[in-house]
């Protein structure tokens, strides 16, 4: 079974401006991440899949279920939580689930019983009967998961789940978005403007910029890709990248900051080794990246 | 409810898959239904919800009440008339629709709770068809619960039960088309007006002030016009095209000096009027919705 297929998938809501441009891909059940900087369609693309918005040409399905014809069956097998706030106020929590879950098909007693156990999987304990306008964010941000999982959906579509949380709030979404992928079988598509945070909880990555695809792969191919090392230096030290380059690395930058791309941990040897040969004065190693807005210009540049 | 609360053991059952019954997709219409319908209540919401929903069920019914009492002990059955209770709740119930219709569909929209909505199995127009249909069932229950009262007063204090049942029973006909037609008629034109406003304060004021301007538009025109364009301007004023409606439905001969009485119009324009509004007003309504069905 696929979890998503798209063939030549293009959106464009004016004639110049295409929100989604010829994407086409085929996607494994698992963790995917959805990554692209704000305004790159990642919000289109899930609300084609949804049956929110009609392609303008193309087709994508979704476990199987073409988005145009079946999306009633779609909108059945799949929980979704929007980037924007979608909660009412004077309804609480525990009351909203369970309504959401009967929207979904579920008989009012099971509605009940699977919304307080989904509350509690999210960490909402005596709060759920609590008003959902006095909530604060991260505890919206759970009810929002709480509302996408109560129909014990096979697919999970997440956008931007981890905005406007504190980073606390954070680690504990991507935790739970982690062992809700990895422990109950349940499939995830998470979209985020920040490679940082996905990568560590998705088993799959698709990269897109401008509506265009630019990486499809696991994961830790495209961390390869973006991660740089940045060796800073007291002195002026020339001879260190040319023995670094002479070793196979792929460096730049200046004569006092070098940027290194990460191969794997062999790569920290390498530059040790050098700099002990040729007694370069290391002040500082860091591992930063790329920013997914630079690496996508950097690309584009590259290929024209 | 009190849960077990047996140390550790409560966070340990974490996510259990569903394999219970899921019902069929028109179960979520149902759901919508009976959701929207205790919203427009104030039930399952904060006490400030319950507010005007309650006042303006007191107000309906106490009168109900009252004549039913007061015929019970006087013995005087005729202070029961149900075309008069038409009338009195007529503009009660534009003022409820004022408050509640937003409640139903504003409140959606604001909140961005549609976006959850619509990606269930459930279509926009379908939404907003359950929406409507809960809007009338809320003032059914204002405009049809104190004439059923009525009726059941009526029945109950006769010496005769059965005898004034079956006597006062052909009334149950014309009682329900005439509250049914009545509450499409406001919740359809309150819900189209709501479907525009992007907040709740607006589209109540939008809606209260249609049913206050559109009378006023039409008196300051009926007084300028002559002839049988005075006449047939009796239709464009919402409460007096339901009290003309309420006096064909009942047979009640409209007295020389209301405006429905000088009009002399036949009853089944009033009707008509009612029921072409109803279709307007319920197009738009859906229109509006349609366009998040791709």
């Amino acid at each position: 079974m696929s979890l998503l297929s798209t063939r030549d998938l293009t959106k464009s809501f004016s004639p110049d401006v295409l929100a989604l441009d010829n994407l086409t891909f085929d996607i494994e059940p698992g963790i995917v991440g959805f990554v692209g900087a704000n305004g790159a369609g990642k919000t289109t693309f899930i609300r084609i899949l949804l049956g929110l918005l009609a392609p303008t040409s193309g087709s994508a399905s979704v476990l199987d279920m073409d988005v145009q014809g079946d999306r009633m069956s779609i909108r059945r097998a799949v929980g979704y939580m929007p980037e924007n706030d979608c909660l009412p106020i004077d309804v609480s929590g525990a009351d909203f689930v369970a309504h959401m879950g009967r929207m979904s098909g579920l008989p009012f007693q099971a509605a009940r019983e699977r919304a307080a156990e989904m509350l509690r999987h999210v960490g909402l304990h005596e709060e759920r009967y609590r008003l959902i306008g006095g909530y604060s964010t991260g505890m919206k941000q759970r009810v929002k998961l709480a509302q996408a999982l109560v129909h014990d959906p096979k697919l999970l579509l997440l956008d931007e789940p981890t905005n406007g949380l504190d980073p606390a709030g954070r680690e504990d979404m991507l935790g739970l978005i982690a062992r809700t992928g990895k422990e109950f079988g349940i499939s995830v598509f998470v979209t985020s403007h920040l490679l940082g945070e996905i990568e560590r909880v998705c088993e799959h990555l698709i990269a897109i910029d401008a509506g265009k695809l630019r990486y499809n792969g696991p994961v830790a191919a495209f961390t390869e890709l973006t991660e740089r090392l940045v060796v800073e230096l007291d002195d002026e030290s020339p001879e260190l990248a040319t023995t670094l380059r002479s070793r196979g690395l792929d460096v730049d930058g200046t004569a006092t900051e070098l940027r290194i791309t990460l191969r794997d941990d062999s790569t920290y040897d390498l530059i040790r080794d050098a700099a002990a040969e040729l007694g370069a004065p290391i002040a500082r190693m860091q591992l930063t990246r790329h920013k997914l807005e630079e690496l996508f210009r950097d690309q584009v540049g590259a290929h024209g | 409810m009190a849960e077990p609360r047996t140390a550790g053991a409560i966070y340990d059952l974490g996510y259990q898959r569903y394999t219970g019954e899921r019902l069929h997709n028109a179960n979520s219409v149902r759901t919508l239904f009976g959701f929207s319908l205790r919203t427009a209540f104030g039930l399952g919401r904060g006490a400030r919800s319950k507010a005007i929903p309650a006042i303006i069920l007191a107000i309906v019914f106490i009168p109900a009440i009252v004549s039913v009492g007061a015929a019970s002990t006087t013995g005087f059955v005729t202070l029961i008339n149900y075309a008069g209770h038409l009338q009195f709740t007529a503009f009660l119930i534009t003022l409820f629709a004022a408050a509640q219709a937003p409640e139903l569909i504003v409140t959606d929209r604001q909140y961005g709770v549609l976006t959850l909505y619509l990606a269930r199995p459930l279509t926009g127009v379908l939404y907003a068809l359950a929406k409507l249909a809960a809007l009338v069932a809320a003032m059914m229950v204002l405009t049809f619960g104190p004439q059923l009262l009525l009726f059941l007063g009526k029945v109950f204090i006769a010496a005769s039960p059965w005898t004034a049942f079956t006597d006062e029973w052909t009334v149950l006909g014309p009682l329900i088309a005439g509250t049914l037609t009545v509450s499409c008629f406001v919740a359809s034109i309150a819900l189209a007006i709501s479907s525009f406003a992007g907040r709740r304060a607006y589209a109540s004021a939008s809606v209260i002030g249609f049913f206050l301007l559109v009378p006023a538009a039409a008196s300051v025109v009926r007084s300028l016009a002559t002839g049988d364009t005075k006449r047939y301007l009796v239709l464009a004023h919402p409460i007096q095209l339901i009290i003309g409606f309420g006096n064909w439905l009942f047979h009640i001969e409209a007295k020389r000096r209301t405006a429905v009485g000088r009009a002399e119009l036949p009853g089944s324009y009033y009707f008509a009027v009612l029921l072409g509004v109803i279709v307007v007003a319920t197009t738009v309504l859906l229109l509006r919705y349609r366009r998040n069905d791709a």
